[in-house]
């Protein structure tokens, strides 16, 4: 043993060696446990961080119809242009890049360049929404440029949707718009900003570290789950009718903004609703009043004319029939004699005689009717046709406070309806309306005809629309129903009754009255023939505004007034000239509900009356024998024209069918291909109906009558086609008339 | 029979011939262990080299492996052969090995350098292969083989550890100069293991570690000192935020690599560091890939298989017939060990950055030629072993 020991090593010192080895790896132990166990996400986030490219891909919004499957709003696919700056490693690869793509893009040169100059990133957006034939074009001068600059390693596309929308200004304040970043902006497409996105999908892709793509293996992709597409209560037809009217409107009064809706009585459901001024929904971001952008232009100081900018977008952004809140003046009265009549203070019967003002005890200044020389004895009816402050003071202070403020609150007036639109206005007590327990006597004194309290235009046509039909309050609704890619219904908005505000009977009574102020009172230019409209009018001072003569003009129409389908609200904010809701707001009304009840195909059912005055039909004159056409012509109290010396009519004008005023020309020619006689439009504006006949007679024309027709002081204050213009002898021109007598309402 | 072969050291010619072929069975753990690390270690190249070899070699995603395993398949055979040797015979290899290797040294340094300024390769047409790699071995069977003779003399004189010394010195000096750092001080490394298991007095490895420990400290402090590729290394080491898009690129990568495995680790393949985020991942750095691969569970094991491969290296040493074979082992055993130590510190950056590969999975077909001839050597001595005798 002693001899084999001094043989071998010593074992402590074999021992030791291996015992050092040991600690380094156990150092290396204990460092992996550092690494991986303790700091292990760290690095591995970091890792992450260089190892994948998240790529988002768009999904594709949905899209907008009208209630009929007319697209609104709609995406299509576009482009979005990026760069690998990590990629660009030579100063001619930069230069290529940078004018390329500011070439091709139209953009800023230092703008692409500072994107193309952030060496560390390895993916920049440069463009969103590029339309196919641009990326085309792109791609051509990268494909240029593959072989020697290797440009398709550093442009690259992603797919992204654009939001289109057909017609440009149509319904704009509705439907909204979307950011650059596809999320809803305004209106619907911000209402619904969540179900019209669906869900984006993603494309993670590992890169390895030469920034290519790794193995297939790496790539997961996540499906893009489509938008749902919105079916609107709004009808294009409608909105259309609408918008023409209070465009017209806009530009006649010289108004500040001009707004309405036009709302479906039974369900609450909105069938159109529109503000001018409006703006094109392509390029929101425009000031598309030329004249407020030439004042903006006109400021100096950078900073205040941004400003002024942003305030005039804001501006024309506003859906005001949702946002906006006015005094709702002597319209509100339809309110008061509804809860009157329910709470049995007064009946259709009781009467009341106006002396021009009242002065309730607890008042010194009198409260003046528009009428300052009285209305005289008149009934509830009457009352209301007049539009009598002093009998309507009288009624609500019978009613009394209490009652009052409940059916304040029963109509809607101190809550939102609830629509499913963005920014509509919260009614806020002590603000816009009277809070209950500081609610006077005298507070209701003047809320008994409209004054010192604010409305938003939603919230009077929903509480319209309780009287219209039959009582019941409704929520308001804009989206019919939600449907997803393929067009299939996901979800369908049912009406919603809210409560009932009044009875029945009630409402057939204040219908009633509202019938009486249409046919014979303040609201005579919302008077349609053929379809009995129920309205009120109303016009009241801005006690907001810093301008006193500034009025606030409306009127609120139902039709037919025995059963309402309709309810048409029409605000006209700020007119200049005459500025009552009967003058300016009524016959803007009577044009949107006649064009609506054509379209919704409600056959008109004329009174005696009105047939005395009415429009007839053009006879069928063509292929007969000139003299046989002649006679059934003159049978129709027409004027029968003949041009060409043939036998036989080949063709008429206005051809058979056509709706003409009486008294009109019918021109018969024999020969198919002659020449068709022109004549210069007359003007037809300002002239009685009578007036208006002849003078289009004299000239060879026809006219249709639009508007009220019978009754005091009618005249024309439009005429279809303009003045001076020349149109083909026979041509019928639609003229608009109203009245401007005995419709002042204003207190 | 121990005692007979080592007495039979003289005899003539034909007697060695006779005697060169030796029976006796293997120490099987050891040889199974040895087959585990390999062909854990030929996977795992297969697996970290593919993806870098499919873009460096022109697609040819099996580049790496086909070669290591046609290299694989030499070392084992070469292995076999040597393992079935009588290893009384290796000292013949003693002086032939040293005068050779110190001339390779030489002519290494004389040679064009392959890249840059570094002097590290031989190129034998297709093959090259690293003079250092046989220098450690060379190193490890002269020391065994004069400390052997001069065991008593060692013990008690001075001047008999000089010629041992001057020789560690030489070899990691020749070694340096090649401006391979980490070979120089594997080499330095083993000469002193050999020297401490030789019976050198221990007042000189206090001496020697007095003097190593300022070494580092200076070389910590003023890393200037060093030639410049291994001085930005330690300085890179220091300071962890430094110039991380190159000098510390790598090895922040294989923190990477390593964190993102975790405890349980990627799954087998699906290390994406490997994708040309560690550099070379088929070299110096695959441990870091197996780390993000298997995790820390699977690197632990590996960690410990070569632990196992070390005991049991350490255990054929001590049943080593003869003191020849017994340092013989120890010091190629410890030629594994320092390496795997020091290759996994560098990964886990618990060390500065050198060049050292480790043993059964990086790439390198001359060095695991060497490894397992090394390892054949080894079982070649447990074939003799006295386990009976010296154990009972």
């Amino acid at each position: 043993m002693a001899k084999r020991s001094t043989r071998m090593i010593a074992k402590r010192s074999m021992a030791v060696a291996l015992a050092i080895i040991f600690i380094g790896f156990g150092a290396g132990v204990v460092s992996l446990a550092r690494i991986q166990l303790i700091h292990g996400e760290e690095y591995k986030e970091k890792a992450r961080m260089q190892q994948l490219s998240d790529t988002t891909i768009s999904p594709q919004r949905g899209t907008i119809y009208d209630c009929n499957g007319e697209v609104l709003s709609e995406s299509a696919t576009a482009w979005r242009v990026y760069i690998v700056p990590s990629k660009i490693e030579t100063d001619a690869q930069m230069e290529l890049t940078v004018s390329g793509l500011s070439a091709i893009l139209e953009m800023d040169e230092e703008t692409v360049r500072k994107k193309a100059e952030q060496s560390e990133y390895n993916y920049v957006s440069v463009k969103e929404g590029v339309e196919n034939n641009t990326k085309e074009a792109l791609a051509a001068y990268i494909d240029e440029h593959r072989e020697d600059d290797a440009l398709h390693t550093i442009i690259g596309f992603d797919p992204d949707t654009k939001r289109y929308y057909p017609y440009n200004n149509f319904a704009s304040s509705v439907i909204g718009f979307t950011g650059a970043d596809d999320e809803g902006r305004a209106g619907l497409e911000l209402q619904y900003d969540e179900e019209l996105t669906g869900t984006p999908g993603r494309i993670i892709t590992a890169k390895n570290g030469a920034q290519d793509d790794m193995a297939e293996q790496y790539e997961s992709a996540y499906d893009a789950k489509q938008g749902d597409g919105l079916v609107l209560t709004i009808d294009k037809v409608i909105q259309y009718y609408l918008e023409k009217s209070l465009k017209q409107a806009y530009v006649d009064t010289q108004a500040k903004s001009t707004y309405g809706i036009v709302m479906d009585v039974d369900t609450g459901a909105i069938l159109a609703m529109a503000t001018m001024p409006d703006y094109n929904l392509n390029e929101p971001r425009v000031v598309a009043d030329a004249s407020v952008q030439a004042k903006i232009d006109a400021i100096q100081d950078e900073s205040e004319r941004s400003k002024a900018e942003g305030e005039a977008l804001y501006s024309q952004w506003r859906n005001r029939a949702i946002s906006d809140t006015y005094e709702p003046g002597s319209v509100f009265k339809i309110f008061v004699a509804a809860a009157a009549l329910e709470e049995n203070v007064v009946t259709l019967d009781t009467t009341y005689t106006c002396t021009g003002s009242i002065t309730p005890s607890f008042r010194n200044r009198p409260i003046y009717c528009s009428n300052h020389a009285g209305h005289g004895t008149e009934n509830f009816t009457q009352g209301l046709m007049n539009s009598c402050n002093p009998f309507f003071v009288t009624v609500g202070l019978e009613l009394g406070t209490e009652k009052f403020y409940q059916y304040y609150e029963a109509f809607g007036f101190t809550e939102k309806t609830g629509i499913d639109l963005p920014a509509e206005a919260a009614p806020v007590a002590g603000v816009t309306y009277y809070s209950k327990d500081k609610f006077t006597v005298s507070d209701l004194a003047s809320s008994s005809f409209g004054q010192t309290f604010q409305v938003s235009s939603i919230q009077m046509i929903t509480a319209a629309c309780a009287i219209g039909n039959g009582g019941k309050l409704m929520q308001p609704y804009i989206v019919k129903a939600r449907v997803d890619a393929d067009g299939n219904t996901i979800a369908e908005t049912k009406p919603t009754v809210k409560r009932q505000v009044i009875s029945e009977k009630v409402s057939q009574e204040v219908l009633g009255m509202m019938e009486e102020v249409v046919k014979g009172g303040t609201g005579r230019n919302g008077y349609v023939a053929g379809y009995r409209v129920a309205g009120k009018t109303g016009t009241s001072e801005k006690l907001s505004g810093t301008d006193a003569s500034a009025r606030i003009a409306s009127f609120v129409g139902m039709a037919p007034a025995n059963d309402p389908k309709i309810a048409v609200l029409i605000v006209v904010d700020e007119p200049k000239g005459q500025t009552g809701g009967g003058a300016v707001a009524a016959p803007v009304a009577a044009e949107v509900i006649e064009n609506t009840m054509n379209y919704l195909n409600i056959e008109p059912q004329y009174t005696e009356e009105e047939l005395a005055t009415l429009d007839l039909k053009t006879p069928t004159a063509t292929n007969m024998s000139v003299s046989d056409a002649k006679a059934k012509i003159e049978a129709e109290g027409l004027t029968p024209k003949v041009i060409g010396d043939g036998d036989t009519v080949a063709y008429q004008m206005p051809e058979a069918g056509q709706t003409i005023a009486k008294n009109g020309v019918v021109v018969l020619y024999t020969d198919q291909n002659a020449e068709r006689s022109k004549v210069k439009v007359p003007d037809l504006t300002n002239l009685s109906v009578a007036e208006a006949s002849r003078r289009a007679l004299n000239a060879g024309l026809n006219i249709r009558i639009a508007g009220i027709t019978s009754g005091e002081g009618i005249v024309s204050y439009r005429q279809s086609i303009d003045k001076d213009t020349e149109a083909e002898a026979g041509t019928i021109i639609t003229v608009y008339f109203k009245t401007n007598t005995n419709i002042d309402d204003l207190a | 029979m121990a005692k007979k072969s080592a007495s039979k050291k003289k005899s003539s010619r034909s007697v060695l011939w006779t005697n060169l072929w030796t029976r006796g069975g293997v120490d099987l753990p050891f040889l199974i262990l040895t087959f585990v690390l390999l062909t854990i270690g030929l996977i795992m190249l297969l697996s970290a080299s593919y993806s870098y070899s499919y873009y460096y070699e022109d697609g040819d995603s099996l580049y790496y492996f086909k070669r290591q395993a046609v290299f694989a398949v030499i070392g084992v055979v070469a292995m076999f052969i040597i393992s079935k040797m009588n290893c009384n015979y290796f000292r013949l290899l003693a002086w032939p090995m040293l005068i050779v290797v110190s001339g390779l040294l030489v002519l290494v340094l004389i040679l064009p350098a392959r890249f840059g300024d570094f002097h590290r390769w031989i190129d034998l047409g297709p093959l090259s292969f690293q003079p250092s790699e046989l220098a450690k071995v060379a190193i490890v069977i002269f020391c065994a083989y004069k400390m052997e003779q001069e065991h008593e003399k060692l013990r008690v004189s001075t001047k008999a550890m000089w010629k041992y010394l001057i020789l560690t010195l030489g070899y990691a000096g020749l070694v340096f100069a090649e401006n391979h750092v980490s070979g120089a001080i594997l080499v330095g490394a083993l000469g002193v293991v050999m020297m401490f298991l030789g019976g050198v007095k221990m007042r000189w490895f206090a001496i020697g570690g007095a003097l190593a420990i300022a070494a580092v400290t200076l070389v910590i402090l003023k890393p200037d000192i060093l030639p410049d590729h291994a001085s930005v290394r330690i300085i890179a080491w220091l300071d962890k935020d430094y110039d991380p898009q190159d000098t510390r690129w790598q090895t922040n990568q294989s923190l990477y690599a390593i964190g993102s495995g975790g405890l349980m680790g990627a799954g087998l393949g699906q290390s994406r560091q490997k994708h040309l985020y560690v550099s070379e991942p088929q070299n110096d750095f695959i441990f870091a890939i197996v780390c993000e691969e298997l995790g820390f569970i699977g690197a632990v094991t590996i960690i410990l298989l070569f632990a196992l491969l070390i005991w049991r290296g350490f255990v054929v040493a001590m049943r080593a017939p003869d003191r020849f074979s017994s340092l013989m082992v120890m010091g190629l055993i410890s030629q594994i060990g320092i390496q795997v130590a020091l290759n996994i510190c560098v990964v886990t950056d618990t060390l500065p950055n050198t060049g050292i590969g480790l043993p059964f999975f990086s790439y390198g077909g001359t060095s695991l030629c060497v490894l397992l001839a090394e390892i054949g050597m080894i079982l070649a001595v447990s074939r003799r072993s006295v386990l009976g005798k010296s154990q009972q």
